[in-house]
């Protein structure tokens, strides 16, 4: 799905004057076309490895906010310039703060927020509110305004317009920026706030666009690990809706997996679980924690305790243990493991080993593994007597925008009860 | 199957759409279908908490029932399913209502418009309103109108009307009834449902088609030399001789059910899943098929009408002796018939479709047939070798099969055929929800994508025109031949197939 500009080139205003210059748009301008009457986004666009990445020369410009092959690709090559691990990821944010150590000064047109993946465009946002933070931390705020007619894909006319605002400038400016937004966010229409960024940064921007009732999206890959699963925890408590884009990548794996247990014949397994082992790339385990912590809820096992164990040199792992319902101990294992081609995230998930010990028949093993990475790790060692159940994890190969979209189309107004039940027990699992 | 553990993992991982504030509104409350059907679809709905909060159903019909009248005879109905959630049900039924109503009587369906109004303040259901019309087909057209007249169906994006088979009797009165309905609504506003396209394995046919690579290259006259599609019932006409007696087999399932079926087992690949290119092919496809002799339909056609049959212990009634059925009927209750589809895909391959009331098995189901191996290199443990088949089970079995030749255990080079089986209940475990459950939905999410379009309609009415005509007027070339109950039919049924070297399969 491509991407589609905004309907005419934005026009820079004064910050004062966007909100009277949107109503003339659309008591005069858009009189023909319907508004649509659907909801506001507003995004936090850092963007700061690309910025980096064209700084440097790395990518040609324009930085429109959306991750192409090319900007990944560069991405990657930097990774060894930068001296990090292999490991590290190529949307990882210790590359985007590395690269800023690096000279240059090349400059690119900057069009985030006008530049419209053709994913959410499709749901036509009523308002698109883009804050775009530069790279040069005192550069004034500029406001750009543009009406948004979605030109729909199969040629159908049922599209109704919208407009985008963007705010440009450094982090002084957008705080400045963020008293002009409030009275943008139309009451009457449901309101999503995707923090498309680390979340490790500006921690009071993130209070002061997403209170409740807005709708947060963020991103539990890019941050610190406590960090991103206390937002997680914090908000699902306050009963804020909050959705993660990286449980959603988690979904093949939760697919592929209650795929194996769907046969009738292999769910009494689930009951006799013994092990679990999960393994992934690089040093973020918050995605392997997730699914670690939705598996042990579905099951009905109770933490006992979370420890951290040695690794082999790719640095320390996770240990747990859990207790089932009829009391039996369930052990579980995180082990980062180093990898030559991560992909696009930090933590992505490289395996999964589930040992169910059956009272009345052989033991089941179930590997998923991931399709680029392979788990020779899981697959080692004394499995010859159980029955084996092995799959590859399809890659789910979607972008970021199309993931949000999902979510947009959903329309859900409160938190995915099954991360809302695992996220506080992923934020117990991280030994403290 | 025997109950087994719900799988836990499998708990909330589909993602479903959430319907919007709606009120569903439908008509013929009093009638059978609404407390066999449509009310347990929606508590269904309901207990997988994908209705949303702020939703009402409204139960019309004639009877001056209150609203606790409603509910209550809602529950005398589902009593099995509501001792299993007594508190779900409890919550649920606070969002029945009713309202007397009489679709030819415009100033009750102006004072429904009233009642809704109110419902929508009380339930904040926002003018979103689902109209189901079960009721009588002779009411179709000037519901539409009552409707209309009351300004109900004015907001094309809030309202939408479900109206239920048959649609029409024949081409020019389902022609008629689309420029009735058209006239009170726009087409995005009108669903006509057919209950079979909400059954799990009748979207299978898509899937197993469209999402794999390995039939779709083979799913064509090179390689396919029929395709059968059966509906049989054991059961006789029971309660609706009224309604059968005007209808009979063709018109009650063939032009609907097992048209259906053939359009998704024959249509092209649509470019992409959305309403209107699912629609177009199957429009594209049914546009295509004719009968096999339209100059003589009575020679690809066979009719049939159950007799007396059943043990000395337990005998069953002939057609003709049931309640409400005129003793010389001439309606049939199987019907056999042979089709042909020009286009491209499928030019000389005989499409046989067969159903009837009162035969062996309760069993729906799609079998191709492929060609011959050109040549026959080994002895078959059968005399010859058995053609490949893949058979798509509808119902009950749900699941598919396929039939191949491999070499039977031994010394020698001897093929024997084997069955590769998937079953829905072996592979999933789960039942599947009711056809009405999918289809309502749908239709109060607005997505008409199983719901058949005005073209399909007139042209499936269209393909069978020879022979409602025949039947119509001059009658005694195409009989109705007696058929003993609990028998594949007429015998007449069989040489249909024989004519061409074939047989019916066995299911």
């Amino acid at each position: 799905m491509s991407a589609q500009l905004t309907l005419q080139a934005p026009i820079a205003l004064p910050p004062e004057q966007v909100s009277s210059y949107l109503d003339q748009l659309w008591q005069q301008d858009l009189e023909g076309p319907a508004g649509a009457a659907t909801f506001t986004l507003v995004v936090w666009e850092g963007s700061w490895l690309e910025q980096q990445l064209v700084r440097c020369g790395r990518v040609d410009g324009p930085i429109t906010g959306l991750v192409s092959p090319q900007l990944l690709t560069a991405a990657r090559d930097c990774v060894g310039d930068c001296n990090l691990p292999l490991s590290t990821a190529p949307l990882d944010p210790k590359l985007a703060w590395r690269l800023g150590e690096w000279q240059g000064n090349h400059q690119a047109e900057d069009l985030r927020g006008q530049f419209v993946s053709g994913a959410i465009s499709a749901y036509m946002p009523r308002r698109l509110l883009t804050l775009a933070p530069t790279l040069d931390a005192s550069r004034p705020l500029e406001t750009l305004v543009a009406a948004y007619c979605p030109l729909p894909e199969d040629g159908s006319t049922g599209s109704a317009c919208g407009d985008v605002v963007v705010l440009r400038g450094g982090m002084d400016a957008q705080q400045q920026g963020l008293a002009l937004i409030q009275p943008l966010i139309r009451a009457d229409l449901p309101c999503w706030v995707w923090w498309n960024s680390s979340l490790d940064e500006a921690p009071e921007m993130l209070e002061k666009l997403a209170p409740p009732p807005r709708r947060l999206v963020v991103d539990t890959s890019l941050g610190s690990p406590r960090r991103c699963l206390e937002i997680l925890v914090q908000r699902i408590d306050a009963g804020q809706a909050i959705n993660d884009l990286n449980w959603l990548r988690l979904r093949s794996w939760r697919e592929s997996l209650a795929m194996v247990f769907d046969p009738p014949a292999r769910r009494d397994a689930l009951v006799h679980v013994v092990q679990l082992d999960i393994d992934v790339e690089g040093h973020h385990p918050v995605k392997g924690l997730l699914l670690a912590a939705w598996i042990a809820d579905r099951l009905g096992w109770h933490l006992v305790g979370s420890y951290e164990v040695p690794g082999d040199g790719t640095g320390p792992g996770i240990g747990a243990e859990f207790e089932r319902a009829d009391g039996q101990t369930v052990q579980f294992r995180l082990m980062p493991v180093p990898v030559g081609v991560p992909k696009t995230h930090p933590g992505a998930l490289v395996g999964l080993r589930l040992i169910c010990q059956r009272s009345d028949g052989r033991p089941l093993c179930v590997i998923l593994c991931s399709e680029s990475g392979g788990c020779m790790r899981l697959e080692s060692g004394g499995m010859a007597s159980m029955e084996l159940a092995e799959d590859v994890v399809p890659l789910p190969n979607e972008s970021e925008e199309m993931e949000l979209a999902r979510l947009l189309s959903g329309g859900h107004d409160s938190t995915n009860p099954l991360l809302a039940a695992a996220a506080p027990l992923a934020a117990k699992l991280l030994p403290s | 199957m025997a109950s087994v553990l719900t799988n836990p993992l499998r708990v909330g991982l589909r993602q479903e759409r959430v319907i919007p504030p709606q009120c569903l509104v439908i008509f013929g409350a009093s009638g059978d279908l609404t407390h066999r059907k449509l009310v347990p679809a929606l508590f269904e709905l309901y207990r997988q908490r994908r209705l949303p909060s702020e939703f009402a159903v409204v139960g019309c019909a004639r009877r001056p029932w209150s609203d606790e009248e409603f509910r209550s005879r809602m529950a005398a109905a589902m009593a099995s399913v509501i001792s299993e959630h007594p508190t779900a049900w409890q919550r649920f039924a606070s969002s029945l209502f009713y309202e007397p109503a009489d679709l030819s009587d415009p100033a009750t369906i102006v004072q429904l418009g009233q009642r809704l109004e109110s419902i929508d303040r009380q339930c904040a259901t926002r003018g979103n309103r689902t109209f189901y019309l079960s009721v009588s087909p002779a009411f179709y057209g000037s519901g539409c109108r009552a409707l209309a007249a009351a300004g109900l169906l004015a907001d094309a994006d809030r309202s939408r009307v479900v109206i239920e088979k048959p649609f029409g009797r024949d081409y020019g009165s389902a022609q008629e009834l689309n420029r009735v309905v058209q006239t009170c609504a726009k087409e995005n506003q009108i669903f006509r449902i057919d209950h079979y396209l909400g059954k799990e394995t009748v979207q299978n046919i898509l899937v197993l088609r469209f999402a794999n690579t390995i039939f779709e290259p083979i799913w064509n006259r090179n390689y396919i030399s029929n395709v059968q599609i059966t509906a049989a019932e054991t059961v006789g006409v029971e309660e609706r001789a009224g309604y059968y007696e005007t209808s009979g087999a063709l018109r009650d399932m063939v032009q609907n059910h097992l048209t259906q079926l053939l359009a998704l087992t024959a249509m092209e690949a649509p470019g992409r899943f959305d309403p209107e290119s699912m629609r177009n092919e199957k429009a594209k496809l049914l546009q295509a098929a004719r009968l096999a002799n339209e100059e003589e339909p009575w020679k690809c056609c066979v009719r049939g009408q159950y007799s007396s049959g059943g043990s000395r212990i337990s005998p069953t009634a002939g057609y003709r002796q049931e309640p409400g059925v005129n003793p010389n009927s001439t309606t049939e209750t199987y019907v056999a018939m042979k089709l042909f589809i020009n286009n491209w895909r499928w030019q000389g391959v005989p499409f046989y479709l067969r159903t009837g009331k009162r035969l062996p098995k309760r069993v729906s189901e799609v079998v191709l047939t492929f060609r011959e191996a050109p040549v026959h290199l080994f002895d078959a443990a059968g005399g010859s070798p058995t053609v490949n088949q893949l058979i798509l089970r509808i119902q009950p079995d749900e699941g598919a099969e396929f039939r191949f030749e491999v070499k039977a255990p031994g010394s020698g080079m001897r093929s024997r055929p084997v069955d590769m089986a998937f079953s829905y209940d072996d592979s999933f475990g789960e039942p599947s929800d009711e056809g009405y459950v999918r289809l309502l939905a749908d239709a109060m999410l607005s997505d008409p994508t199983l719901y058949t379009r005005s073209d399909e309609v007139e042209a499936a009415w269209r393909l069978y025109t020879p022979l409602l005509e025949l039947i119509e007027d001059s009658p005694w070339q195409l009989p109705v031949q007696p058929y003993e109950t609990g028998t594949w039919g007429p015998a007449a049924a069989d040489s249909l197939l024989a004519d061409d070297g074939l047989v019916w399969r066995r299911p």
